[in-house]
């Protein structure tokens, strides 16, 4: 009896004890918890009270970090001043395209991929992987020749038409999905007099959602901030997309002349807004549907 | 046996119907413009004269250029800093969101904001927040540290990118964080048994079960690195911060010596297939795949 207690007694001890380390680890915990998320928070609140900020405020040495007077116009200014609703509209233009594009052409492929037998598909399919690995830098120049010839300089069709070819990344992600579903709903539909078309756009494409929209959301990140696809084939700032046409603030023409960071910081906010809202919405959808990797 | 063949063909037909899109795009698209690019590389070319077949000049010439070397240079070591230390930053992430914490998913957003930033956005906010009188070094100073003049001064133009590139790598903790809850719970109470601390368990079991998505992340990060563009081009036209893409940029579409800038590329290409090829060797002897059978 005296032993049991005196042992129940020991315990109590090293529990207090080791609840003293945990108490500890978490109090270290919290704290580089809060510091590293301050950091990854403060620049992107930096941005947002900049956007808010008067120019020569913007401007004043030390910077502060709560602007004492709330610009809101800048977000007005940036449409009249600078040309950011004519960017919104040409980015728009591509990126909804764009989408529309990846998303038939790719569900396409990879449907025929997951469903139809026919000779060479095994290679085809082997090929279509292989693409993954080529770097764009080495197809850029003779695609740049080719659109170049076709007169497709200063129009927004380099950045459109080549979403209508698929992409071998998304095909891959559709097909694995695809490859999920069970068959036995492909033959109910044929008994019901469903054909290949048919199993496609009534049984395949409504179950796979989820793919579809992380699809969409790839595709319109992307495009929306493409860079350097505006930057070789869009000369004529009436063309550019947003991204160019934000990053064309900050030159002023003048060495003397300061960009005004307030309203590129406004410009970036544009520019940032719509794919955090996107990324939001769906990325239940990207989580669920990323997983399909993992399965075969 | 008519109708089977028939059925058959049909569903052949329908096939290539359906990967028409994808098959002419590979034609027109990939293949295609790597043939002519490969073509190219050995000519002189301006687009608007016909080219000259000049052989391997191009990439003698290449080899022979300073600025090629910087571009080489610039391009290796931001990939080779980057790459690991983002890889240590989204597993370092992962292992605090593991942890039973309270608001873990505003911290899990928090986290992953910066790495949904459109790159063009983060570029010019960083060349704003680390102007030499800028917030960064206005917080540099509350620790009495006087801050660089980042991308005014040619020699702190690459820590600042490295810095701002570290800045989007926690949202690499995403992977990581779903392999750790993968981590089945027997291993660790079998290891508890044989009396391991936690950093034991840590090197014997989190690490090894964890090292696929550390190649899958080292592989795709080099690749990605080496292909940086945008951030430079905003960044200013200074030497000191050149990538092998910009210079690529600048000698095809700034002065449209198509041929130049495809000898480039190919070499670019080789790079990157020979950093692929070396990590994948590399990783035999540290990457665990538990469904993989042993030779």
């Amino acid at each position: 009896m005296k032993t049991a207690q005196t042992t129940s007694a020991t315990d109590h001890a090293k529990h207090r004890q080791l609840n003293g380390w945990r108490v500890f680890w978490k109090v270290v915990l919290y704290i580089v918890l809060i510091v590293s998320v301050v950091s990854m928070v403060l620049p992107f609140l930096w941005m947002i009270t900049t956007s808010l900020s008067d120019n020569r405020y913007a401007m004043t040495f030390p910077p502060k970090f709560f602007p004492s007077s709330l610009h809101f116009d800048n977000y007005v200014k940036i449409f009249t001043n600078d040309n950011l609703g004519l960017y919104l509209r040409n980015s728009l233009i591509i990126t909804i395209p764009a989408i529309i594009g990846q998303l038939v052409t790719s569900s396409m492929a990879a449907y025929a991929f997951a469903r139809l037998r026919a000779p060479g598909r095994k290679i085809l399919f082997l090929i279509m992987l292989s693409t993954l690995m080529i770097p764009g830098e080495v197809t850029m120049i003779p695609t740049f020749i080719m659109f170049h010839s076709l007169h497709w300089i200063n129009t927004f069709w380099p950045l459109i038409v080549p979403n209508f070819f698929g992409n071998a990344f998304n095909i891959f992600m559709l097909r694995q999905f695809y490859m999920s579903i069970p068959l036995e709903l492909d033959e109910a539909a044929k008994i019901d007099g469903l054909g290949f078309f048919g199993i496609w756009t009534r049984i395949i494409l409504p179950l796979s959602k989820p793919v579809l929209i992380t699809i969409a959301i790839f595709t319109f990140n992307a495009n929306w901030s493409n860079f350097m696809g505006p930057l070789i084939y869009i000369n004529d700032p009436k063309l550019y997309p947003l991204a160019l046409g934000v990053f064309s603030m900050t030159n002023t023409g003048s060495m003397f002349t300061p960009p005004q960071w307030n309203l590129i910081m406004a410009g970036n906010m544009l520019l940032t807004l719509p794919m955090l809202l996107v990324w939001y919405i769906g990325q239940r959808h990207v989580y669920e549907s990323t997983n399909v990797f993992g399965r075969n | 046996m008519a109708v089977r063949n028939r059925m058959r063909r049909k569903e052949t037909a329908f096939f290539y119907a359906f990967i028409s899109p994808w098959l002419i795009g590979f034609i027109l698209l990939s293949i295609g413009p790597i043939i002519a690019s490969f073509f190219i590389s050995f000519t002189s070319w301006n687009i608007f004269q016909p080219p000259t077949w000049v052989g391997l000049k191009n990439y003698t010439t290449l080899f022979q250029t300073p600025l090629f070397y910087t571009s080489l240079d610039n391009t290796l070591i931001y990939a080779l800093v980057t790459t690991p230390l983002g890889i240590l930053i989204g597993l370092a992430v992962a292992v605090l969101l593991n942890q039973k914490i309270v608001f873990r998913n505003f911290f899990r957003v928090a986290f992953i904001l910066p790495s949904t930033l459109p790159v063009v956005a983060v570029t010019m906010l960083w060349s704003w927040l680390l102007a030499p009188a800028g917030l960064f070094n206005e917080v540099l100073q509350l620790f009495g540290i006087k801050g660089p003049a980042w991308f005014v001064d040619p020699a702190w133009m690459k820590p600042g990118l490295i810095l701002f590139t570290l800045w989007t790598a926690g949202g690499g903790f995403v992977l990581f964080l779903a392999g750790l809850q993968g981590v089945p719970d027997y291993l660790y109470e079998a290891a508890e048994l044989d009396g391991a601390d936690a950093f034991t368990k840590f090197r014997h079991i989190t690490m090894p079960m964890l090292s696929p998505i550390v190649l899958f992340n080292l592989v795709t990060g080099i690749i990605g690195s080496m292909q940086t563009f945008t951030q430079v081009y905003i960044l200013g036209s200074s030497n000191s911060l050149l990538m092998m893409v910009v210079y690529l940029f600048q000698n095809a579409f700034q002065n449209f010596s198509m041929g130049f800038a495809s000898a480039i590329a190919w070499v670019l290409f080789v790079i990157i297939m020979l950093f692929s090829l070396l990590v994948f060797r590399w990783s035999s002897m540290w990457v665990y795949y538990e469904g993989e059978i042993k030779r």
